[in-house]
């Protein structure tokens, strides 16, 4: 094993939190039984670390086979560090047909010869996603494993899942993915997060959604709840067309957890008491941005409670009608690919 | 303008309603299930986010006893929910049938000028000021027992005292050095 290959393992066994060693190295499954016997799971990383590299000199392995493990330990937790949507366009006629060992091979040839050299690893996961690792290198040196790209995609859905990817390296990544998946171009679809699920659960709407009816509730007689009879709610009625109103614009349930959502303004500062502010030509420049562990959740509490107006306002319903957490909003009139909305008081 | 009235109603046998107004609408329900276990009396608790309360309750609705706005003094809204709706109760209800309860006093967040703007505000209605702790069972089940108190006497259910006799020893009054600056 060479050293950029030892270095990688150790890099990958610090990282993994010890209680998920054991796991990993299981699902890995190249260790046998009795080299599983050897390892004592207890003992300090260093040591652990060590004992694992002898292993991997008696079998032979390489870096590929690392890159494997590392492959293995991401997709069973994909929660780290930001992940970002892109959506393709403009499918050609045969975009449906497109199948895996297709995709695979057209993938890889592409993006060898756009970028070379470049280090790609695809793997399918069970529930249909395509995982695919790519370390990239230049015209003076390997390809670099330490800071590797991993893409998802489902086939026959226009989504593609991206984290650790530099602005130099995107373009290569977008030609790839639209020559081997049969579309036209690939655009950002302003939605990013720190938990690959939640994203992909609000871009393919995975999550309960609630249709706007006449009667909401089905039989009242069916609904008692076992509240005491002492105790009434003077506005029920309108507390539950909140929560009805919340709900349609978010969903019920569980909701995918979203951690932030952004609105850059460019619109006109409007404020009647402050003159000077408002006779500036240009517009006021401003970024707005909304924080929480799970930002559906409470937008939806928000709009339940009365703190945010019920409609919801189309500013924050955007985010799970049009999948995007990022917004950039202009005075009227139509801009080029961002979302244009009027100005609100 | 639709106002609540303390006297267009009869009173139930034994019986006490008290309204809680709190525009968070969390204290509110573990006062009420900790309020409907009293076993002396029959209380009937009403919830309410903020007033006017909907005419469409106006027939069921029984004569309430109490009113207690609940304000949390970490929320400006809170306050200005709790002020906005002050209008929609019948004078009579100022002689000592409404109370102020206050959650997160000791908090240090809390702008001083609030809790001083809610102590003029109880004052000068003469109205009783109570300050509460929600986050703990036994702060509850102490809220629970003053209101329960202040309840009893406003719905005539204990000899020899009225509401207006009690307001006269419970109200709030503000310390004459209110506008001073405090020693933070």
């Amino acid at each position: 094993m060479d050293d950029s290959a030892r270095r990688l393992l150790q890099r990958l066994i610090r990282r993994i939190p010890a209680q998920m060693l054991k796991t990993t190295l299981e699902k890995w499954g190249r260790l046998t039984a009795a080299q599983k016997q050897s390892m004592d799971f207890t003992e300090p990383k260093w040591a652990f670390t060590e004992r694992l590299l002898d292993i991997c000199e008696e079998n032979g392995w390489t870096g590929k086979h690392i890159t494997e493990l590392e492959m293995t330990y991401v997709i069973d937790n994909p929660n780290q560090g930001m992940w970002y949507a892109f959506q393709l366009m403009d499918p050609e006629d045969d975009a449906r047909s497109v199948e895996l060992t297709h995709f695979k091979e057209q993938f890889k040839s592409h993006l060898s010869e756009l970028a070379r050299p470049v280090s790609v690893k695809i793997k399918k996961h069970a529930d249909d996603a395509i995982w695919i690792r790519i370390a990239w290198g230049d015209s003076f040196s390997r390809p670099n494993h330490l800071k590797p790209t991993y893409v998802v995609h489902h086939l026959q859905t226009p989504y593609v899942f991206v984290t650790s990817l530099t602005s130099k390296q995107k373009p290569f990544l977008s030609q790839a993915l639209v020559l081997s998946t049969r579309h036209q171009a690939i655009k950002d679809a302003s939605l990013s997060g720190r938990k690959l699920g939640a994203i992909r659960d609000l871009l393919m709407r995975q999550y309960q959604q609630v249709f706007p009816t006449s009667y909401p509730s089905p039989l009242a007689e069916r609904n008692e709840t076992v509240s005491n009879p002492q105790i009434e709610k003077e506005q029920a009625k309108s507390a539950e067309n909140r929560l009805q109103m919340a709900c349609e614009a978010f969903g019920d349930g569980m909701l995918p957890q979203l951690q932030s959502s952004v609105y850059k303004l460019e619109t006109k500062f409007k404020d009647h008491t402050n003159k000077t502010m408002t006779e500036r030509e240009e517009p006021f420049r401003c970024v707005v941005k909304f924080a929480s562990t799970n930002l559906l959740e409470s937008l939806r509490h928000c709009a339940a409670s009365g703190i945010a107006s019920t409609p919801v306002t189309p500013l924050l319903s955007s985010i799970p009608l049009k999948g995007r957490n990022y917004f950039v909003i202009k005075d009227n009139g139509p801009g080029p690919s961002s979302q244009t909305r009027q100005t609100q008081n | 303008m639709s106002s609540l009235k303390p006297f267009s109603k009869l009173p139930a046998l034994n019986t006490a309603n008290i309204l809680l107004v709190e525009s968070e609408e969390q204290l509110q329900q573990s006062l009420a299930a900790a309020l409907v276990e009293e076993a002396s009396v029959t209380v009937n608790v009403r919830l309410a986010k903020s007033l006017p309360l909907p005419v469409e309750n106006e027939e069921s609705r029984p004569r309430i006893d109490l009113v207690v706005f609940i304000i949390n003094l970490t929320s400006e809204l809170s306050f200005q929910s709790a002020e906005a709706s002050l209008k929609y109760l019948d004078p009579g209800y100022f002689l000592g049938k409404v109370c102020f309860m206050v959650t997160n006093a000791r908090s240090a967040s809390v702008p001083t000028e609030r809790l001083d703007g809610v102590r003029k505000l109880a004052a000068s209605l003469h109205c009783p000021l109570l300050f509460a702790e929600d986050q703990t069972s036994d702060g509850v089940t102490n809220a629970t027992e003053r209101l329960l108190t202040m309840l009893k006497v406003a719905a005539g259910l204990v000899p020899m005292a009225t509401a207006l006799y009690l307001s006269h020893l419970t109200r709030c009054t503000v310390p004459p050095d209110i506008d001073q600056p405090s020693f933070d």
